[in-house]
C-alpha cells in the first residue's frame, strides 16, 4: 500500500485485487462482474419507446455540416474561383461604378472558353486572365508553375525611382537599421529609405534613427518602391510624427456573401508613440506607383499629419486587405476582402494623389538627379509653420 | 432549458451543503481515474480559412476523474474529462496544410440509474468548455482561426459488467451533446486586424444551439485487468461542427486509445 498525501488528504492506490474492499461503494462505477451474453436482453429491456425517440432526434440533429465543393475539372474549379470572388472580394461593387466592372458577364465571357480537355496551363490562362479583369495588385492565382499577378497598376507609369541615382544621395557613409537606410545630406535633410514594410523595425530602431537625424531641419522619408508588407510597422512608423491622436481612416468587411454585405465603417486612429522619440519638424513623404498596399495605407496616414507632406507620383493602391482561399485542384488564390478608406470614406484602392505631383524628369536622371528629392529638399529648406 | 439551470442550481448547492461534513472512508470518496493515449484521423473544415477540407492523423490526450458524490444520496457522480488534440492535416491535392490544437474540459454531474446489477445507465448535465485554433501555413491575412466555446449540455453513459473467466470487465458508452452555448468567431470576411482595432467582440459571440452546434462526443471503453492494473481501450467520435456568421466548420474525428485506470479511496489522515 503506498501512500501520498496531497493537501490533507492522501490518495490510496487501489489495485485490482484489491477492488474488492470498495466494491460496494464502486457499485455504480463499475466493478462488479456479471456475464456478458445478458447485456443485448437487458439494454432491450431497458430502451423504451421515449428513449428510443431521444437517440432517433440526437443522430437527425447531429447532421453534417459541410461546404459544396465543385468537382476538380476546368468546370468545377471555374466555378469555385468565380464564387470565391463573387462572394468574397470586397471591391465589386466600387469597381462596378469606377470602369463598369460586371462580375456575372465576366462570368459568361469566360465560361465560353472552358473545354473539357484543356491542360492545366490553358486553364491556368483563362482563370488569371478573369481575375485581371478585378484590376488588382492583390489579387494572385498561385499554381505550382506560376502565379499571376495584375501588373497594370505600374507597367503604364514612369518608375519614378532609380536605386543608381538613390546610391548618389546616400554616399558611403549611410547607416542600414532593420530594413531602413538613412543618411543626412550635404544641406542638413534627413534621407530615410523604407523599402519594404515587410522588413521588421522595432520601436528603438526608430528611437536611435530618428535621434540620429534630429539635427536636421527636415526628414525625406522615401517609400517609393515600397511594395508593402506589415499593417502593423506602417501604424508603428507613422505613430512617431504625431503628438496626438488622428482620425486617419476607416475599414470594414464583409459579414456575408452579397456583393453589399458590408460592416459598419470602423474608425481607424494613429495614437502617437508614448514614451519615445517623436519627429517634431517637417517630412516630405516620396511616392511612386509601386508604393502599394501597407505602402498605400502609410501614405495615407502620413496625408494626415500636420507636418508632412506626400511628393512624387501617385500611390499603386491596394487598400484591401487580402485574404486566401482555394480551389478544388489546390492552386491558392489571393483576393481583396476587407477595404480601407480615408477619413472621408474615399476608396484608397486606386491610389493616394500627392500634394505636389512631380516625376523624374529624363534630363534631371542623365544628371543622377533624382527630380522628387530635389523638390523634397526645396520644400523642407523653405518650409515654414 | 430551465429544468436543466435548475439542476445545477441545485447541485451546487448540494454540493455547498455537503462540504461541510467531512469522514474518513465513505462512498464518495471513491475515485476513478483514467489517462488515456490516442491515434486517429481528423477531417477539419474551416470557410474562414479555406472551403476545402484537410485531412490528417491526429493525436489525443484524454484523462478522466470520475467519483462519487453525496448528493441525491449518492446516487450523483461528477465526471471530469479533460481532452486535447493535435492534427497536421492536408488539402486533397496536397498543396496546403493545416494545424490544429483543440483542448476541451468537460465538466458533468450524472444522475444514476441502476437498471440491473450488470448495467448502469447515468445521466446528467455537463459544462462544456473548449479552445484552440486552426492554423493555414500559405494564407494571407487569414492564417489562423481561433476556436472558443462553452456550451451547456446533456450528457448520457450506459456502463455494461461483465465477467470472463473471474475477470472483471467493463463495457461503457457515453455521449455528450451541446444544448446551448457560445461561441467566438469572427465574422465572415472579418480579418483579426480590424478585430484588434475595433475592440468590439459583439458580433464575435455567437449564441449556439442544436440548430447551428449540432455536435456530439462519444466514448467506447472497455476496462479490463492485466495483473494488479486496469487497462483501457477506447475510440473516441469526436464531432464538433458549428455554422456561425455565415461561417462553416467542422472537425471530425475518430480516435483509437489506450491507456490506464486507476481506482482510489481518498482518505483524510488527520481524522
Amino acid at each position: 500500500m503506498k501512500r501520498n498525501t496531497i493537501n490533507d488528504l492522501s490518495f490510496r492506490i487501489i489495485g485490482h485485487s484489491k477492488l474488492s474492499v470498495i466494491q460496494s461503494e464502486a457499485k455504480n462505477l463499475g466493478i462488479i462482474h456479471f456475464m456478458f451474453p445478458r447485456f443485448f436482453t437487458t439494454l432491450r429491456s431497458v430502451l423504451n419507446d421515449k428513449i428510443c425517440i431521444l437517440l432517433i432526434l440526437t443522430f437527425c440533429i447531429t447532421s453534417c455540416i459541410t461546404e459544396d465543393v465543385p468537382d476538380n475539372t476546368p468546370q468545377g474549379n471555374f466555378e469555385a474561383l468565380w464564387n470565391t470572388i463573387d462572394t468574397k472580394y470586397c471591391f465589386l461593387d466600387y469597381k462596378h461604378e469606377e470602369y463598369g466592372l460586371d462580375w456575372d458577364e465576366v462570368y459568361r465571357r469566360y465560361h465560353n472558353r472552358l473545354t473539357d480537355d484543356m491542360t492545366k496551363k490553358e486553364l491556368f490562362q483563362v482563370l488569371s486572365e478573369m481575375l485581371e479583369e478585378l484590376r488588382d495588385g492583390h489579387v494572385n492565382l498561385v499554381a505550382n508553375h506560376e502565379t499571376s499577378q495584375y501588373r497594370e497598376w505600374y507597367d503604364n507609369y514612369p518608375s519614378n525611382f532609380v536605386d543608381t541615382i538613390q546610391r548618389i544621395y546616400l554616399g558611403k557613409d549611410y547607416a542600414i537599421a532593420a530594413g531602413i537606410k538613412y543618411t543626412i545630406l550635404e544641406d542638413n535633410i534627413g534621407y530615410l529609405y523604407y523599402g519594404s514594410f515587410s522588413a521588421g523595425i522595432g520601436e528603438s530602431n526608430l528611437d536611435e534613427i530618428l535621434n540620429e537625424l534630429s539635427i536636421c531641419d527636415g526628414l525625406i522619408l522615401d517609400v517609393r518602391n515600397n511594395g508593402g508588407g506589415l499593417l502593423t510597422l506602417s501604424e508603428r512608423l507613422a505613430a512617431r510624427f504625431t503628438n496626438e491622436k488622428i482620425h486617419t481612416g476607416y475599414i470594414s468587411y464583409k459579414q456575408g456573401p452579397g456583393h453589399s454585405d458590408f460592416s459598419s465603417p470602423e474608425p481607424v486612429y494613429v495614437e502617437p508613440a508614448t514614451d519615445r522619440v517623436r519627429w517634431q519638424k517637417p517630412v516630405a513623404v516620396l511616392t511612386n506607383r509601386r508604393a502599394y498596399s501597407s505602402t498605400n495605407d502609410f501614405v495615407g496616414k502620413m496625408k494626415e499629419m500636420p507636418k508632412a507632406i506626400i511628393i512624387g507620383d501617385k500611390t499603386g493602391g491596394g487598400s484591401g486587405l487580402p485574404f486566401s482561399s482555394e480551389l478544388p485542384n489546390g492552386w491558392s488564390v489571393r483576393f481583396s476582402a476587407s477595404p480601407m478608406y480615408d477619413p472621408n470614406m474615399k476608396h484608397l484602392e486606386f491610389g493616394i494623389e500627392p500634394d505636389i505631383k512631380v516625376d523624374m524628369s529624363s534630363e534631371d536622371m542623365s544628371k543622377g538627379i533624382d527630380t522628387i528629392i530635389e523638390t523634397a529638399r526645396i520644400y523642407l529648406r523653405n518650409y515654414k509653420e | 432549458m430551465k429544468r436543466t439551470l435548475l439542476s445545477i442550481i441545485l447541485l451546487c448547492l448540494c454540493m455547498l451543503k455537503v462540504q461541510a461534513q467531512e469522514d474518513s472512508l465513505q462512498n464518495h470518496r471513491y475515485v476513478m481515474r483514467a489517462t488515456l493515449y490516442g491515434i486517429g484521423h481528423t477531417n477539419l473544415l474551416d470557410t474562414y480559412l479555406s472551403p476545402m477540407e484537410y485531412t490528417g492523423p491526429e493525436l489525443r490526450i484524454l484523462r478522466e476523474n470520475m467519483r462519487k458524490t453525496k448528493l441525491m444520496d449518492g446516487n450523483v457522480s461528477r465526471q471530469s474529462l479533460f481532452q486535447a488534440n493535435v492534427s497536421m492535416t492536408e488539402n486533397k491535392a496536397g498543396s496546403g496544410s493545416e494545424f490544429s490544437f483543440l483542448a476541451n474540459w468537460n465538466l458533468a454531474y450524472h444522475y444514476q440509474f441502476p437498471i440491473n446489477e450488470q448495467l448502469t445507465l447515468l445521466a446528467g448535465p455537463n459544462l462544456d468548455l473548449n479552445g484552440g485554433m486552426i492554423y493555414n501555413f500559405r494564407n494571407s491575412n487569414n492564417p489562423v482561426n481561433a476556436k472558443a466555446y462553452v456550451n451547456l449540455g446533456a450528457s448520457g453513459i450506459a456502463m455494461y459488467r461483465f465477467h470472463i473467466k473471474e475477470h472483471p470487465f467493463m463495457l461503457r458508452y457515453q455521449l455528450n451533446v451541446p444544448l446551448l452555448g457560445v461561441m467566438f468567431s469572427p465574422e465572415y470576411g472579418q480579418p483579426y486586424y480590424e478585430m484588434s482595432i475595433s475592440k468590439d467582440f459583439g458580433k464575435n459571440i455567437c449564441f449556439t444551439s442544436l440548430h447551428n452546434q449540432p455536435s456530439v462526443r462519444q466514448f467506447l471503453t472497455l476496462d479490463f485487468p492485466i495483473k494488479s492494473t486496469t487497462l483501457r481501450v477506447g475510440y473516441i467520435c469526436d464531432i464538433q461542427q458549428a455554422k456561425v456568421n455565415e461561417l462553416k466548420s467542422h472537425a471530425w474525428s475518430h480516435a483509437l486509445m489506450i491507456g490506464f485506470v486507476k481506482h482510489f479511496q481518498l482518505v483524510n489522515p488527520y481524522k
